[in-house]
């Protein structure tokens, strides 16, 4: 399957609510993308203001996903879609329960750095680094699933293991932190929540990629191996 | 979702079918109306046991093809048909066929419910009189196994000898199905079976489909395919007379592999 051609059913109607509910997901996706930097910039400027902007955004986020759920049942309901077109529809329905999640957990890293203000947090580069690859992991993802982009999809899911290792180091280095001066534990716990969050949109970028793979290819590789995902690149 | 494809997909299995658990095999069939070709060298095995569904647009060859397998396409003059179609190992389209043998271990149910203007009673053993059963106590054992195999028995056992054009549409389709099922066959073709029927004994027909396949082969053409996708195992698609995807239903209607198959069942145009 090399498009969708969404736009070449017989039926214009369902040609358009396709295309609606591929684009809310879009849209979406990029407000999920812009909160992710957001809270990125809070953190590693402190940013109180920033960081409660991210909160209330939050809402636009939830709100998205209900639409989007509601469009999709209802597609369901009427089209009984087949195929690719009930492999977007399942992608969507996957997906933007990630993003939603991914949402809730940028929530939760700006709720920290409010709670962190004013306390004397250490900064760790470890951590504004494994931002930026989740952030970038993120943007990918979302291109891949715009372009149904398989190459991609694959290779971003390879990405992962990147985060995980940096999560690992980051985790190392707090603990020695808190060694030093107990009395830093309860800010550092929340820097660690927050590093842990960040690992955890990673894992999610990873879902949203294995969603599309499901749609290019219609092969489930949610608990493949790295090999089995790599060769359907080379079929 | 299905999971990755191991060495062997579902569609090599299709072909792969050991001769046991094949009830009919199509081999190299080409069918011509006069100079126009119909079929374009379909070849594909049927399992037993299982339903069968073909889909395609209007005049891909499905009918035609579910018609040559009991020879119903001996019926025009100018059809000709070369390949073969095996039964159980044997090329029905052998000249020491009987064709009236073939027929019996191969029944066929129309689009429209035919009942013959009888009693509901002699439309099922109808069949089995052409055979010259006469003794009443077998004949009356086989009206009610099969009016009870097609899930009718119930609503006609206290007026079976009423006209069978009494009955609606939907239990007359499923008369003509224990009409069909009276004689004992291997295999069952439904051609469109409830293309004129409501939308409730559709789904009773359907139902009924799914309890055949137990005794019978069942090859169904439909025209609508949210009912392929509900009562048969395996899917073809056929187009412009060829065969051009064979796979489990599952596949075909989630993923299937032919970008004509995939613009059909989505209702693209190609």
């Amino acid at each position: 399957m090399e498009a969708l051609n969404l736009n070449r059913h017989i039926s214009g109607q369902f040609n358009s609510e396709l295309e609606s509910v591929r684009n809310q997901v879009m849209q979406m996706g990029g407000l999920i993308e812009q909160q992710l930097g957001d809270v990125l910039v809070a953190m590693a400027d402190n940013n109180v203001e920033l960081a409660r902007q991210v909160i209330v955004k939050d809402k636009e986020v939830n709100q998205f996903e209900s639409n989007v759920d509601q469009e999709c049942s209802r597609i369901i309901a009427k089209r009984q879609p087949a195929a690719s077109d009930l492999r977007l529809i399942l992608t969507i329905m996957k997906s933007i329960s990630e993003l939603e999640r991914i949402g809730d957990g940028v929530a939760g890293i700006a709720s920290m750095v409010i709670e962190n203000h004013g306390k004397e947090v250490p900064s760790l580069i470890g951590l504004e680094n494994m931002g930026q690859i989740v952030l970038k992991m993120l943007h990918n993802s979302l291109d891949a699933f715009t372009r149904l982009d398989l190459k991609a999809a694959i290779n971003i899911h390879n990405e992962d293991k990147k985060v995980n290792r940096q999560y690992e180091s980051i985790v190392r280095e707090l603990m020695t932190f808190m060694m030093e001066d107990p009395r830093s534990i309860p800010f550092i716990l929340n820097v660690l929540a927050s590093a842990r969050s960040i690992e955890r949109i990673g894992d999610r970028c990873k879902n949203l990629c294995e969603h599309v793979v499901y749609l290019v290819k219609g092969v489930d590789v949610r608990h493949a191996t790295e090999e089995e995902l790599n060769s359907l690149l080379t079929e | 979702m299905i999971t990755l494809p191991k060495s062997s997909t579902e569609a090599d299995v299709l072909t792969h079918l050991s001769v046991e658990k094949t009830a009919l095999e199509v081999k190299n069939l080409d069918l011509y109306y006069g100079d126009k070709q119909a079929l374009f060298d379909v070849s594909m095995k049927i399992p037993k046991g299982k339903v069968t569904a073909f889909i395609g647009p209007s005049g891909c060859g499905k009918s035609t093809l579910l018609r040559c397998i009991n020879r119903m396409n001996d019926l025009v003059d100018i059809c000709r048909v070369d390949g073969k179609i095996e039964l159980q190992g044997t090329n029905i389209y052998d000249k020491s066929v009987d064709v009236a043998a073939l027929r019996r271990r191969v029944g066929m149910v129309f689009q429209r419910p035919n009942p013959f203007p009888k009693s509901i009673y002699e439309n099922v053993v109808y069949g089995l009189r052409l055979q010259g059963i006469k003794d009443r106590r077998t004949l009356d054992e086989a009206a009610e196994k099969s009016l009870r195999s097609a899930a009718l028995w119930k609503e006609v056992k206290d007026r079976l000898h009423d006209n069978a054009f009494g009955l609606s549409g939907g239990q007359q389709q499923r008369l003509v199905i224990a009409r069909a099922i009276a004689i004992g066959p291997e295999v069952l073709l439904l051609d469109e079976p409830t293309s004129a029927l409501d939308p409730i004994s559709t789904l009773t027909i359907e139902e009924l489909i799914t309890e055949l396949k137990e005794q019978f082969t069942v090859v169904i053409v439909t025209h609508n395919m949210q009912q392929a996708a509900r009562v048969s195992d395996q899917t073809a698609f056929m187009y412009m007379g060829k065969l051009i995807e064979y796979s489990d239903t599952n596949t075909l209607f989630t993923a299937p592999k032919e970008k004509q198959t995939e613009d059909y069942i989505t209702g693209r145009y190609g």
